[in-house]
């Protein structure tokens, strides 16, 4: 869908640029007489085959239901979009807006949630039992 | 796998992602975001984005966590810099840096009454409140921590992360009517937080796992949790599990029962808990299905769950058998 998405719009700016210098040649050379129809039929064609590649290569709509955006987070998960910022980290896709309140794990559970009341000493016990056991 | 990324932690990190993370530090703090040159130029010729921050703060956790202190040093004077001492999430962070490094009780004593310094000259700064928190539930005084954090709530009460806390702490007391008030009030804040409602049925689930109206607002609050999210693994599993559990007692207890219940709730039609019962076990079987056919780490669910909820479907089919 993007090499299509690119060619129709390749093709209508192509178009369209030629339609505009064409009307504007026209325009100059014969002031007081009317635009002939060929022009005019490009100059269309060229905004409709640029409009259809705009939105042909426009990203994929997002689920506007709530059960189904949030459905669509639980299935897939956060993953890369091919972006990353300065420091070599990649920027995920939208992920749970809940993740905060740090509920998903259950009670009792290890998350990461609730960032504001993070339990340094029992993670860092955590990880050295881990480290003692062989690290595997 | 879990992916290792700094910008966006997974919600979960076992001790090996958590090395994985804290094994970025040397890379990132090769280069310093901020420019060297004086203020005008410092402008232009910055490297800093918003994302470098939330980078060094996660990788702060990181190092704390695997014990690469020099890192977690460098890492904070670097936040210091830019954002000056007396900023609310740097005293925080400070606070945590020590708590990390504190070797016993005693020392983590001293923190908390630095904390209470620090609070006595601006009582509004809530990263300090819950770091306090935080440090009694350390120490182990969890009722020192719910008289605390019942302070903050009142003083905040539109703080989900806090009530989300207090519901917790309830909870891993036993005092379960408390912990569900407290989960009601993150809903009253968040009306949509699907794993809110998820966590409030396991409560009322926990609270009375034969009574019917216990059950009852357990299974509208698992129905709740999937209406709002279609493929919620966690809600599906408790629906299937409620429903599980209703069945028999709504079969037991006749008309004439129902019509004298003491409480307001009135109990589901058999005939419906069981259609709730089918869509649990279809869309937990879909589930499954989806998971194993995806490739490693593409899937959104959560290894041990998936499994939680087979064996939660292979019971149910030896029953039938």
């Amino acid at each position: 869908m993007a090499i299509l998405g690119t060619a129709l719009n390749a093709v209508g700016l192509i178009f369209l640029t030629h339609a505009v210098y064409s009307s504007h040649e026209h325009t100059a050379a014969f002031a007081h007489t009317p635009l002939p129809l060929d022009i005019t039929i490009e100059l269309l064609v060229s905004i409709f085959v640029l409009s259809a590649g705009i939105v042909v290569s426009s990203p994929q709509l997002k689920p506007i239901q709530w059960a189904k955006w949030g459905g669509k987070i639980a299935r897939e998960g956060q993953h890369g979009e091919g972006k990353w910022t300065r420091e070599g980290e990649e920027i995920l896709s939208e992920g749970d807006g809940f993740a905060f309140l740090g509920l998903d794990t259950g009670i009792g559970g290890n998350g990461e949630g609730r960032r504001g009341f993070w339990d340094v000493r029992s993670k860092r016990k955590e990880y050295a039992e881990w480290a003692k056991a062989g690290g595997k | 796998m879990v992916q290792a990324n700094l910008l966006t932690p997974p919600s979960r990190i076992p001790p090996q992602t958590a090395l994985q993370l804290s094994q970025k530090a040397p890379l990132i703090l090769a280069s310093a975001p901020t420019s060297s040159l004086p203020w005008p130029l410092s402008l232009l010729f910055s490297r800093e984005t918003p994302e470098t921050w939330a980078i060094h703060e996660n990788l702060l956790l990181a190092a704390l966590r695997t014990g690469d202190d020099a890192s977690a040093r460098q890492i904070l004077d670097r936040l210091t810099t830019r954002f000056g001492a007396d900023n609310e999430r740097m005293i925080a962070l400070k606070g945590l840096y020590e708590e990390a490094l504190a070797k016993d009780d005693k020392e983590l004593e001293k923190i908390f009454n630095d904390y209470e310094k620090v609070l006595k000259e601006d009582p509004t700064n809530m990263s300090v409140r819950k770091r306090r928190v935080a440090v009694l539930k350390s120490l182990g005084r969890t009722a020192d921590a719910i008289t605390a954090l019942t302070v903050l709530v009142e003083n905040s009460p539109t703080d989900a992360e806090a009530w989300a806390e207090l519901s917790e702490l309830y909870a891993s007391t036993g005092a379960l009517g408390q912990a569900i008030f407290c989960l009601e009030e993150v809903l009253l804040i968040m009306p949509n937080a699907w794993s809110a409602h998820a966590q409030v049925a396991t409560l009322h689930y926990l609270s009375g796992s034969t009574s019917i109206p216990a059950l009852t607002l357990a299974l509208r609050h698992f129905a709740r949790s999937v209406e709002l999210n279609d493929s919620y693994l966690r809600g599906y599993y408790g629906l299937k599990l409620v429903s599980q559990k209703l069945l028999p007692l709504l079969s037991e207890s006749s008309v004439s029962k129902r019509n004298a219940d003491e409480d307001d709730v009135a109990p589901p039609k058999p005939q419906s808990v069981k259609k709730l019962e089918e869509i649990a076990t279809a869309k937990l079987g879909e589930i499954i299905r989806q998971y194993s056919a995806s490739k490693a780490g593409q899937s959104g669910y959560d290894e041990a769950e998936v499994i939680a909820a087979r064996e939660l479907l292979d019971r149910d089919g030896k029953v039938e058998r």
